[in-house]
């Protein structure tokens, strides 16, 4: 257990502030405030709508105010929680697979300098750059030979495929974080480049790791293009499908589809509020460029 | 060895999808039958097919719009939370939700907003005297409507891209302009731009391609209509192959779009790395 050193603060930030000019920053703040506040308000229209029509009674019911009712009528009349559970099943299957091939990988590519991996690099990033359609009409005729259509487990190595590329840079880019003086510590101490990884790198990397799953939480949760290809049946329905079928019946049942978008965008929204500070998109810049 | 199981994945999910791709547009066939071959017909057809020019142009508009609308908004509102405001972190997590949300709850959202004549916005434009306009039934309405709802999708990304850069950006450097009498406005294009510069090209390549490739965004507000007004290449693709049940004329647009962007990536990768070094 040689590897093990203190860490300390990687990642304080310490942020200087000028004494002068403070009542003019004051000022500067509200103004920013006022400004922002319109800005704000606009792009949350169609969120809050989301949230108003789920809880307002619908045109036959005789209850006034708000009202949870359209919620009990979706989880009684709707497959609603199965596809809950799809969504579920899928997305966690998604996040660990992904965490766990992204990890070794983003660790290669934030230490590796050689030509293989800036070939890798450049693979990933074409690869990421493909239309996902153009993978996803040949998958669906391959998986339809092996029965993987209409199947969560189908839908999730599709999800792992497509959010693979971004996830190893994003795991990179926190690696790259990590001063590598730690990993030498550790090699002369005698540990294999492999334990340096798993014991030095990857304990530190856990904000990195966090923000990797969310991400590609996201992905998975919020698809439609690659569930409305492969699944069929509406028992394997994820909740994005169960919501647009909805819209197949003649007349809309707003209360109840609006029920169902909140539901849909419950796990994503609670995410980004507990665990906000944890993600960040902004390194990939810098993994993408080789610094 | 590390990179072993990521690069076994992205050959089955990319590369030998790609191969099995350009098999099925030289044939034509169906989803179930994969047909006769019929050489490089299907790309004729499709390179002298209006509709197809017709969703390339759409798609490189949606893309312009896509790319630089967010850009703008992000950038906008990532310079006005540099600082302390009140109430800033909870502006920043609310302004990330449009990022969030699923697609297909804001467009149900959107299609609430706009859809029919009795829904809130026409409504609201009948009341400021602005007429009625039919917003996804309009085919110039319907494309602006799905610029902007994209526009309204992406901006977070761009913001947390510029706030990111925004934050390596020396305070000193502001000083030192506001010393020789810079406004905010000038510091704005010689201080900041330029300093954000390589991180800023950075993300409109991101969002070149997540627009290019984008289907829902389109898809599940005006399934590419009226007559094919938003039709974008991706989903002309997807209803070729899924709706007209034509895999090797659906495949082959996918597959030309592929050629062009494996092309454009590299080049561009190439640019990030040369302008990084």
């Amino acid at each position: 257990m040689t590897a093990t050193h203190e860490t300390g603060d990687l990642s304080h930030v310490v942020e200087v502030r000028g004494g002068k000019g403070r009542r003019s920053d004051k000022r500067g703040q509200w103004w920013r405030f006022l400004l922002i506040l319109p800005i704000a308000a606009v792009a949350l229209v169609p969120v809050g709508v989301v949230f108003l029509l789920a809880f307002t009674p619908s045109a036959a019911s005789n209850t006034t105010g708000l009202t949870m009712e359209n919620f009990s009528n979706v989880f009684a009349n709707t497959d609603v929680l199965l596809w809950l559970q799809n969504s579920l099943l899928v997305t966690v299957g998604t996040v660990l697979v992904c965490v766990a091939v992204a990890a070794p990988a983003g660790y290669v590519l934030s230490r590796g300098r050689s030509r293989a991996v800036a070939t890798y690099s450049l693979m990933l990033f074409v690869f990421q750059s493909l239309p996902v359609i153009t993978a996803v009409i040949p998958l669906f005729l391959i998986f339809a030979n092996i029965g993987l259509v209409d199947s969560l487990l189908g839908l999730t190595i599709v999800y792992v495929g497509s959010s693979m590329a971004v996830a190893i840079w994003m795991m990179a880019a926190y690696m790259d974080s990590i001063p590598i003086s730690l990993e030498e510590a550790a090699w002369i101490d005698g540990a294999s480049l492999f334990r340096g990884f798993w014991q030095v790198v990857l304990r530190n990397s856990l904000p990195g790791i966090l923000s990797t799953a969310i991400f590609t939480f996201l992905v998975a949760w919020n698809d439609y293009l690659v569930a409305i290809v492969f699944l069929r049946s509406d028992v394997a329905f994820t909740l994005p499908l169960g919501l647009q079928s909805f819209f197949q019946q003649n007349t809309t049942d707003w209360g109840a589809v609006m029920a169902v978008a909140v539901i849909a965008m419950i796990p994503p929204v609670a995410l980004f509020v507990f665990l906000n500070k944890y993600f960040s998109v902004g390194g990939i810049g810098g993994s993408l460029a080789g610094q | 060895m590390l990179v072993m199981p990521s690069i076994v994945l992205l050959l089955l999910i990319h590369l030998f999808p790609l191969f099995k791709a350009f098999l099925d547009s030289l044939h034509t066939g169906s989803l179930i039958d994969s047909g006769e071959f019929v050489g490089f017909q299907n790309y004729i057809d499709n390179l002298t097919s209006p509709t197809f020019w017709k969703a390339a142009r759409f798609t490189l508009v949606f893309t312009l719009v896509g790319v630089f609308g967010s850009w703008a908004v992000g950038l906008a509102l990532a310079l006005l939370l540099r600082t302390r405001i009140p109430g800033g972190g909870l502006i920043k997590v609310l302004l990330l939700l449009p990022w969030v949300v699923p697609i297909v709850v804001s467009s149900t959202a959107i299609n609430w907003l706009v859809a029919t004549s009795s829904s809130p916005i026409p409504v609201l434009f009948e009341k400021v005297g602005l007429g009625q306009p039919l917003f996804l039934a309009d085919p110039t309405w319907a494309a602006i409507v799905v610029c902007v709802f994209k526009v309204w999708v992406s901006f977070p990304f761009m913001m947390m891209m510029s706030s990111a850069a925004l934050s390596g950006v020396d305070q000193g450097v502001y000083e030192a302009a506001r010393m020789d009498g810079a406004t905010s406005m000038q510091q704005l294009r010689w201080v900041t731009l330029p300093m954000i510069a390589r991180s800023t090209y950075i993300s409109w390549i991101l969002m070149t391609i997540f627009c290019v490739n984008d289907f829902p965004t389109i898809f599940l507000l005006t399934g590419g209509g009226p007559i094919d007004a938003t039709n974008s290449l991706v989903v002309l693709a997807y209803r070729t192959v899924f709706q007209n049940q034509q895999v090797g004329p659906g495949v082959s647009i996918a597959f030309m779009m592929t050629v062009v962007l494996v092309v454009l990536s590299t080049v561009l990768y190439r640019q990030i790395r040369r302008a990084a070094h």
